[in-house]
């Protein structure tokens, strides 16, 4: 009766139980909610910057492997055609350059008409010729001021607008640089929160690390639960950030439609969760870098 | 006594601290495997600091102490964390864990070693009903009563089997009837072959329960010294 007893007890128990040390997690309490919050906003913070970074490159085309830029020529002028081709070509800075065909030109009129009935063929034949250049990577910092001197010299026209994306396209490169420096302040900022939590946890249970060293544990086996705990708190947190980011890229969508962008939030799913458990992960290191009982003062 | 093999063995311990007080100094003894030993001496003679070396938290500042073949002075990490699996700790004030259950509490000593709740549920009941506290596997240490948490502790510091088993006090807060329960409980494992060090100042248990006496005094040894026979 009473080994029943204890056996119905102990399924009971079962789930509930949470012996220290190893491979077993502790239990969540209100220290790790909290950090796990703190966490979660700091890395959403982190998120919305790359998703801004991201809309940004895909206005300016900076996702292309090469920038490309066109020059036009009227077709009064059509026998520059040639010359502006081989001097733009001897320029330093230019990967390549080639006449967009008439077929090629026609075909993209029809894409930019949408099909809606308008006649491509005549629109294309009104087109000027369009020369296009594909620049160097890295860019040379004269190439574009150079291919508008060459093209006002040979009786061309460069599109401003392109120019102007071309050099939006430099400006995201710096805060790209900028976004790294956020994520890594951030990221050490977030680690240091995991740390400082795990630290009050550590401090609240000193007596059963200290049971624990003194039955014999090894240091693996003391600390393993402190670091598992770091890393979940850091991956939980990732994942609190990835749904909160879905309604801000819902909230903007017609603001993205009119830009012609379209932001991916499930890129930023393995992000958020390695980030967080890289931070947590990290926290939880620094946390039981030096756990002290007292018999290992000395 | 002297046919038996010892189990500790001290040749001209010292101990100081970093403050520089002699805790400690110039003891020689065996204990023998399967003793029953008292080690009793004033507030500061030595004891907690005797003990505290018997399984390697402390390390002694010159001389030789061996427990259970294990050199504690010049012992590894793991030369010291294998001695501690083999010895069975009872705490001055029992340390018990109040947030975990009397089986959680009673399995440390093996889950440390890696055993699972399965594995150790059979143990823990096992050491439990040798102190008569099998009924109260899932209760929380504050529910129990002084006497019943030291025999929490009891089981506890039993439940891997040690060959030695090293007591602080363990009836120092407990009334005479209790305090001779639980010293019976340790005669029985003593019956069994374990090695029992026991600090205490109940000086009139020596009576009702007998056992070699080793006697300190401001860190030296008055009685039981190795040439004392």
């Amino acid at each position: 009766m009473m080994a029943n007893s204890t056996s119905k007890k102990y399924d009971e128990h079962k789930s509930s139980m949470r012996l220290p040390g190893g491979w077993q997690l502790p239990p969540f309490g209100v220290h790790q909610i909290l950090a796990l919050a703190i966490v979660a906003v700091a890395l959403w913070s982190v998120a919305v910057i790359w998703l801004a970074l991201q809309g940004g490159e895909q206005w300016v085309g900076s996702w292309q492997d090469q920038v490309k830029v066109h020059v036009y020529v009227d077709e009064s002028h059509a026998s520059s055609v040639q010359a502006l081709t081989d001097r733009l070509a001897e320029m330093d800075g230019i990967e390549d350059v080639r006449v967009v065909d008439d077929a090629e030109a026609q075909a993209w009129m029809e894409k930019w008409l949408g099909g809606g009935g308008l006649d491509a063929a005549s629109f294309s034949q009104h087109l000027p010729k369009s020369i296009e250049v594909t620049l160097q990577e890295p860019r040379s910092e004269t190439v574009l001021d150079d291919i508008q001197d060459a093209a006002l010299a040979l009786d061309g026209e460069t599109n401003e607008d392109e120019f102007r994306l071309v050099e939006a396209g430099d400006v995201l490169g710096t805060i790209h640089n900028l976004a790294w420096f956020a994520t890594i302040i951030l990221g050490l900022a977030m680690a240091l929160i995991v740390s400082n939590t795990l630290r009050m946890i550590l401090l609240a249970r000193a007596d059963e690390v200290h049971l624990m060293r003194l039955m014999g544990a090894k240091e693996w086996f003391v600390r393993l639960p402190f670091i598992l705990e770091g890393v979940l708190l850091g991956v939980s947190a990732g994942f609190v950030a990835w749904v909160l980011m879905w309604p801000l890229i819902w909230f903007t969508s017609d603001w993205q439609a009119s830009l012609g962008i379209e932001l991916g939030g499930w890129v930023m799913f393995f992000p958020l969760l390695l980030g967080g458990a890289v931070v947590g992960g990290l926290g939880a290191i620094v946390a039981t870098a030096n756990i002290v009982s007292p018999e290992t003062e000395s | 006594m002297s046919d038996t093999q010892p189990i500790i063995q001290m040749s001209n311990l010292m101990m100081r601290y970093q403050t520089g007080k002699v805790a400690l100094s110039g003891i020689n003894m065996d204990i023998p495997q399967g003793s029953f030993v008292y080690l009793i001496g004033e507030s500061g003679a030595g004891k907690s600091t005797l003990l505290k070396m018997l399984y390697g938290g402390l390390r002694p500042t010159s001389g030789q102490l061996q427990v259970q073949g294990t050199k504690v002075r010049d012992a590894s990490e793991s030369q010291i964390r294998e001695l501690r699996q083999n010895t069975g700790i009872i705490f001055q004030g029992n340390r018990l864990l109040k947030p975990r259950t009397v089986f959680e509490n009673v399995a440390l000593p093996l889950r440390v070693q890696g055993w699972n709740a399965e594995r150790l549920l059979p143990r823990v009941k096992k050491v439990l009903s040798f102190v008569g506290l099998e009924d109260r596997l899932w209760s929380y240490p504050e529910t129990l009563s002084g006497g019943e948490q030291q025999r929490v502790a009891i089981a506890r510091a039993m439940l891997s089997n040690p060959s030695l088993i090293i007591a602080d006090e363990p009836t120092g807060n407990l009334d005479d009837d209790t305090a001779r329960h639980v010293l019976d409980l340790l005669m029985s494992l003593n019956k069994l072959g374990t090695t029992i060090i026991m600090a205490t100042h109940d000086l009139h248990l020596l009576t009702s329960h007998p056992g070699l006496v080793v006697q300190l005094h401001q860190g030296a040894l008055v009685t039981g010294q190795k040439d004392d026979g």
